[in-house]
């Protein structure tokens, strides 16, 4: 199912949380979607299954959520791993959410065995970890097989065998001709499952295209070369107006140049090569530079040094 | 609406909460009609339907009224509202359907509250419970008719769940009503007699004043006030409710 995000827009007061965004899921993809902290990623989210009120519409097949009967086999959400009754128990937490859709009790069995917790299903997730709770919020999620997924942020507290698990998962979820949407802060992850990026920083939309596309505007894709002689394949290289720069003993790194680029000149110039690697730029380096700028909450630089001299004079 | 009003039923009874209310609610009821019955003084005598009004009492509106603050409460406290209105995205329906299990829920308690003062009156020592008994309640209330038990106890709840769908508190939802009756409502009468006597009419149109005063069989006119703000916080609340973000 294709869901449409056309125009949506949010303001808190002054804060312009969410600024005019459209963009569109594709049915069968993974889309993720990024941005930094407080970029108003759980904002759009919310508006798009009409839990906030603002500007614009979502619509799930040219239609709004509101028009769709059940709505649980439309778009199943996850989106907060703490959104349960402390002392309601798993299983019947999750009985109440499949009540909509008519969900049977072996329905929800299921998908307590299929996230993990059969285990607890009659314990009051009030004890539950984050990882648990997360569990438990994507199988509510899942219940009723809806034609879209929307999560945010699901890996938080996984273990590492969790969120090999839940990629797979998702991947296969997509894979059935299904949206999946995802954010997450989680980018070497984001790197491996999402097909399609839409990404936000400051609530305005930086980028809405596939991963590759994405991975593509990386201004720092560059060539490692090891070589015998790597002093002449630099002067050949910078013969043909290419800068090398050193990397360390016998060997250089080129900017914006194939590996295969290097290797012909290299053979051209009868310079032995000892190693040639493509290094490119990775999801967080792209994504931290389109994004530098349109942090809100930006980090406050190194870290100072902790002032022993008092606890030195005092001993 | 089917969906909606069965989610709420399974939302409702899927907590411990809702159990151990109810059961400190009937208990309260036979507690309160019980002892004076069982340990009446020689002589003591009340009519059955003296003994029926016992749960028109605001000590056993407070106890159901919590799960009428529950109704909005938990899903404010627990977030659980994004899931329910992911599920049911028209929030009148949601209202409507919390509004509807909040009444059948209340109705059902009245009666089985009833049913345990049936078995205290059938328990009771003969001539303590008899048509010739007095009128007066053991809350002290002399109800009218019968009916106006169950109406009081719905008014009650549905103000509650009123307050806390305003407030998005829990704990105002079941304190605010309460203090209405027992503190508020008393000083500001009190303060406006002596201030002016043209103020009256403020006094007239109280909340809970006019609830007690309905409840002690003193005109249907009082029920028709407490009703009208009953209404209108309800209506408050839905517009908030419905406007407002999850």
């Amino acid at each position: 199912m294709r869901v449409d995000v056309n125009n949506v827009d949010k303001r808190f007061g002054k804060l312009h949380a969410v600024k005019d965004l459209s963009f569109s899921i594709e049915p069968g993809r993974v889309t993720g979607f990024l941005g930094p902290n407080g970029s108003g990623k759980s904002t759009t989210m919310r508006l798009m299954l009409g839990l906030d009120n603002g500007a614009g519409s979502t619509l799930f097949d040219g239609k709004p959520l509101v028009s769709h009967k059940p709505v649980t086999r439309v778009v199943g959400a996850h989106l907060d791993a703490k959104f349960f009754h402390p002392k309601r128990p798993a299983r019947a937490h999750l009985r109440m959410l499949g009540t909509e859709a008519g969900i049977s009790n072996k329905r929800v069995d299921e998908v307590l065995e299929l996230v993990g917790l059969t285990g607890v299903a009659r314990k009051r997730p009030g004890g539950f970890s984050l990882g648990m709770g997360q569990r438990l919020g994507l199988a509510g999620a899942i219940l009723a097989d809806p034609q879209v997924l929307m999560l945010d942020e699901p890996a938080n507290g996984l273990d590492p065998q969790s969120i090999q698990w839940l990629r797979d998962f998702l991947r296969n979820y997509a894979a059935q001709g299904r949206s999946v949407f995802v954010s997450s802060h989680l980018l070497s992850e984001m790197q491996l499952l999402a097909d399609d990026l839409v990404v936000i920083a400051r609530g305005a939309l930086i980028a809405d295209e596939t991963m590759s596309e994405f991975l593509a505007r990386a201004t720092n894709n560059t060539v490692l070369v090891r070589s015998p002689d790597v002093v002449r394949l630099a002067s050949v290289l910078a013969s043909q107006g290419i800068e090398a720069t050193i990397a360390g003993e016998g060997s250089i790194t080129v900017a914006n140049v194939t590996p295969d680029f290097v290797g012909e000149v290299a053979f051209q110039a009868g310079v032995q090569l000892s190693e040639l690697v493509g290094q490119k730029a990775s999801l967080e380096d792209v994504f931290l530079e389109l994004t530098e700028s349109g942090q809100d909450y930006q980090v406050g630089g190194a870290i100072p040094a902790a002032d022993t001299t008092d606890s030195q004079a005092n001993s | 609406m089917i969906a909606a009003l069965k989610y709420e039923w399974r939302r409702l009874w899927s907590i411990r909460a809702t159990y151990v209310v109810s059961i400190a609610y009937l208990g309260l009821v036979g507690l309160m009609a019980g002892l004076p019955i069982f340990y009446a003084n020689p002589g003591y005598a009340i009519s059955w339907k003296a003994l029926y009004g016992t749960p028109a009492f605001i000590l056993c509106a407070v106890v159901i009224s919590v799960i009428a603050a529950q109704t909005f409460g938990h899903e404010y406290r627990y977030g659980l509202i994004r899931l329910t209105l992911s599920e049911f995205p028209n929030r009148s329906t949601v209202i409507l359907a919390k509004s509807i299990v909040l009444t059948v829920y209340v109705l059902g308690m009245t009666v089985l509250a009833w049913a345990v003062l049936g078995l205290i009156g059938a328990l009771a020592p003969d001539g303590t419970v008899t048509a010739g008994g007095m009128n007066t309640s053991p809350n002290g209330a002399q109800v009218s008719a019968l009916w106006v038990v169950p109406a009081f106890t719905i008014g009650y709840c549905i103000l509650a769940m009123s307050v806390t769908m305003i407030t998005r508190n829990l704990p105002l939802g079941i304190t605010v009503p309460l203090l209405l009756a027992a503190f508020v409502e008393v000083l500001l009468s009190g303060l406006l007699t002596l201030v002016s006597s043209h103020l009256s009419w403020i006094t007239n149109n109280l909340p809970m004043t006019n609830a007690m005063a309905w409840i002690d069989g003193q005109g249907s006119h009082h029920g028709v006030v407490f009703g009208c703000w009953v209404l209108g916080m309800f209506a408050i609340g839905s517009a908030l409710f419905i406007k407002r973000d999850a």
